[in-house]
C-alpha cells in the first residue's frame, strides 16, 4: 500500500479518506486517534493542555477543543459518531519535581480530558498507551486504524 | 426483629454517620454550584467579548472603506492646479488601507489558529532584512506621528559569513514583530521613539521592541494576552485594533517554540522581548526521523495498537 505522509504538529489535527501515515511525537501531550471501521478511515489530533480557559484563542492546543474539532471533522467526512473507535496515546509526566512526582500533572490531566470526553460521546477506547515518564513516537495508519508506538529515550524530550 | 433492639448508643452512632454523609454531600453540592456559577459568569463574559468584537470589527472594516471610497472620489474631482492636495489624500488612503490590511491579516490568522491550521514552515531567514522590512512597512504611519524607529542590529557575523540566517518561519515571525511594533507605535506619544533590537544569546534569537509611551500597570500586564482585551490608551480618542494582536503573537510564538517577556512601568513605557530557538527543518518523511536516523530504527521495541 502506498501511503502519503503527514507530520502532525502540536495544536493541530488531521483526518483523511485517503490512506495516510501520520507521524507525531508526544511528551505530556495527548493524541486521540479516531477510526471508523465501517468507512475504514480515520483522523488524529495532538493537544498540549487539557481545557481551554476562555482567555486564549480557542485553538486545538486544548484537549476539549481538539477532541470536539476532530469528532466534528469525522462527522463532516461522513462518519457516524456511534461507529467510531478511539485509541489514545501520550500524557507522560516528563517534568518531575523534587519528590519525584510531577508538579503540574499536565499529562494526567490531558489523559482525563480524553477519557471524559470520549465517554460523553460514547466512543469506546479500544486501546491505549498512556502516562509513564517517557515521551513517545507514534505512527497512525488512517486506513487500517493501526498504530505503531515506540518509547523515546528519556533525554530526547 | 433484631434490628429493633438496637441500643440508643448504636442509634446515635448511625445517625451521626448519616449526618456526616449528608454534610459531605452538601459541601460537594456547594462546590459544584460555585463551579457552575463561575462557569456561567465566564460564558457571559465570553459572550460580551464576542459581541464587542463584532461591533469593533464592523467599525474597523466599514469605516476605513468609507474613507477610502470618499478620498478616492475626492481625488477624481481634484482640479489639475490643485495636484498637491492629492499627495496628502493618498497618504490618508494609504493609512486607512494599511490598518485595514493589518486587522484583516490578524483576523484571518486568528481564524486559522482556532481551526488548528497553523503549521510551521521553516526556512533559512535573513533576520536583518525581515526586521527592517517590518519597520519599513510602518514608515508612513510613524512619520505622521513623528515617531522615530531606531533599529539596533547587534548580531556579529562569524568569520567568512556575509549574511546572518536563522532557521525559523519567516511569515509568522513577521506577523509577531508587526503586532508588537504596532502596539509600541499605538501606545507611544507623538514625537517620541521606538527602539527595535536584535541579538543572539546562547543560540537563541532575541528581538525586543521598546517604546516610551503610556506603559502598562502590573495588573494589566496579566490581561493583555487575553483575546479581545484592549487597554484604554488615553492617547488617541479612537483606539484602533480589536485586541487580538498579542494573543495572536503569543499563539504564533508557540508555533515557533518561543517565549515573550514584558517589562513595563506605567508612565514610562514598555519593552516586549521575544526569544526563539533555531528550528529544525522538519523531515516530513515518517520513516526518516528528525534525528537523521529512522523514525523506528529497529522493530524490537515497537508496539502495535
Amino acid at each position: 500500500m502506498e501511503y502519503s505522509q503527514h507530520f502532525l504538529y502540536p495544536s493541530s489535527f488531521f483526518a483523511s479518506r485517503e490512506p495516510y501515515v501520520v507521524k507525531t511525537v508526544l511528551g505530556s501531550c495527548v493524541a486521540v486517534c479516531l477510526w471508523d471501521p465501517t468507512l475504514r478511515f480515520g483522523g488524529i489530533n495532538h493537544y498540549m493542555l487539557p481545557y481551554w480557559t476562555g482567555t486564549d484563542l480557542a485553538s486545538p492546543k486544548y484537549g476539549n477543543i481538539a477532541i470536539d474539532k476532530l469528532v466534528e471533522k469525522m462527522k463532516f467526512m461522513g462518519c457516524r459518531v456511534e461507529d467510531l473507535q478511539a485509541k489514545v496515546f501520550g500524557g507522560g509526566e516528563l517534568i518531575e519535581s523534587v519528590d519525584g512526582r510531577s508538579a503540574t500533572q499536565i499529562g494526567l490531566r490531558n489523559i482525563e480530558v480524553a477519557k471524559n470526553m470520549l465517554a460523553d460521546y460514547g466512543i469506546p477506547i479500544v486501546s491505549s498507551c498512556l502516562g509513564g515518564k517517557r515521551g513517545r513516537k507514534i505512527l497512525f495508519f488512517t486506513d487500517t486504524g493501526e498504530v505503531r508506538h515506540k518509547y523515546l529515550e528519556k533525554r530526547s524530550l | 426483629m433484631d434490628n429493633t433492639n438496637i441500643t440508643d448508643k448504636q442509634l446515635l452512632k448511625v445517625l451521626k454517620q448519616r449526618l456526616e454523609e449528608k454534610s459531605d454531600i452538601e459541601k460537594r453540592f456547594a462546590e459544584l454550584q460555585a463551579e457552575h456559577q463561575s462557569m456561567g459568569k465566564r460564558l457571559k463574559d465570553s459572550e460580551a467579548l464576542k459581541s464587542h468584537f463584532i461591533s469593533n470589527v464592523t467599525n474597523e472594516i466599514v469605516n476605513p472603506f468609507t474613507s477610502i471610497i470618499g478620498l478616492s472620489k475626492a481625488i477624481l474631482s481634484v482640479e489639475k492646479q490643485d495636484w498637491k492636495k492629492i499627495v496628502s489624500m493618498v497618504a490618508l488612503i494609504h493609512n486607512e488601507a494599511f490598518n485595514l490590511d493589518f486587522q484583516l491579516k490578524n483576523i484571518f490568522t486568528a481564524a486559522k489558529i482556532e481551526a488548528g491550521e497553523i503549521l510551521p514552515n521553516v526556512q533559512k531567514v535573513h533576520i536583518r532584512q525581515l526586521v527592517q522590512g517590518v519597520i519599513d512597512s510602518f514608515s508612513i504611519v510613524t512619520r505622521k506621528m513623528g515617531i522615530d524607529i531606531e533599529f539596533d542590529y547587534e548580531i556579529q557575523l562569524g568569520f567568512g559569513e556575509k549574511d546572518y540566517y536563522f532557521n525559523t518561519d519567516a511569515e509568522k515571525l513577521k506577523q509577531i514583530i508587526s503586532n508588537i511594533l504596532n502596539n509600541a507605535v499605538k501606545y507611544s506619544y507623538k514625537n517620541s521613539k521606538v527602539i527595535v533590537k536584535c541579538w543572539i544569546d546562547d543560540d537563541l534569537l532575541y528581538i525586543s521592541v521598546q517604546d516610551f509611551g503610556t506603559g502598562i500597570s502590573e495588573k494589566n500586564q496579566n490581561i493583555i494576552f487575553e483575546r479581545f482585551k484592549r487597554l484604554d490608551t488615553g492617547i488617541n480618542s479612537i483606539n484602533q485594533g480589536h485586541g487580538l494582536g498579542l494573543s495572536i503573537a503569543k499563539a504564533l510564538l508557540d508555533v515557533l517554540e518561543g517565549q515573550m517577556d514584558i517589562k513595563s512601568v506605567k508612565g514610562e513605557g514598555s519593552t516586549f522581548t521575544i526569544s526563539i530557538p533555531r528550528l529544525k527543518v522538519v523531515n516530513t518523511d515518517p520513516f526518516g526521523g528528525d534525528d537523521g536516523g529512522m523514525f523506528f530504527d529497529t522493530d524490537d521495541d515497537v508496539d502495535l495498537f
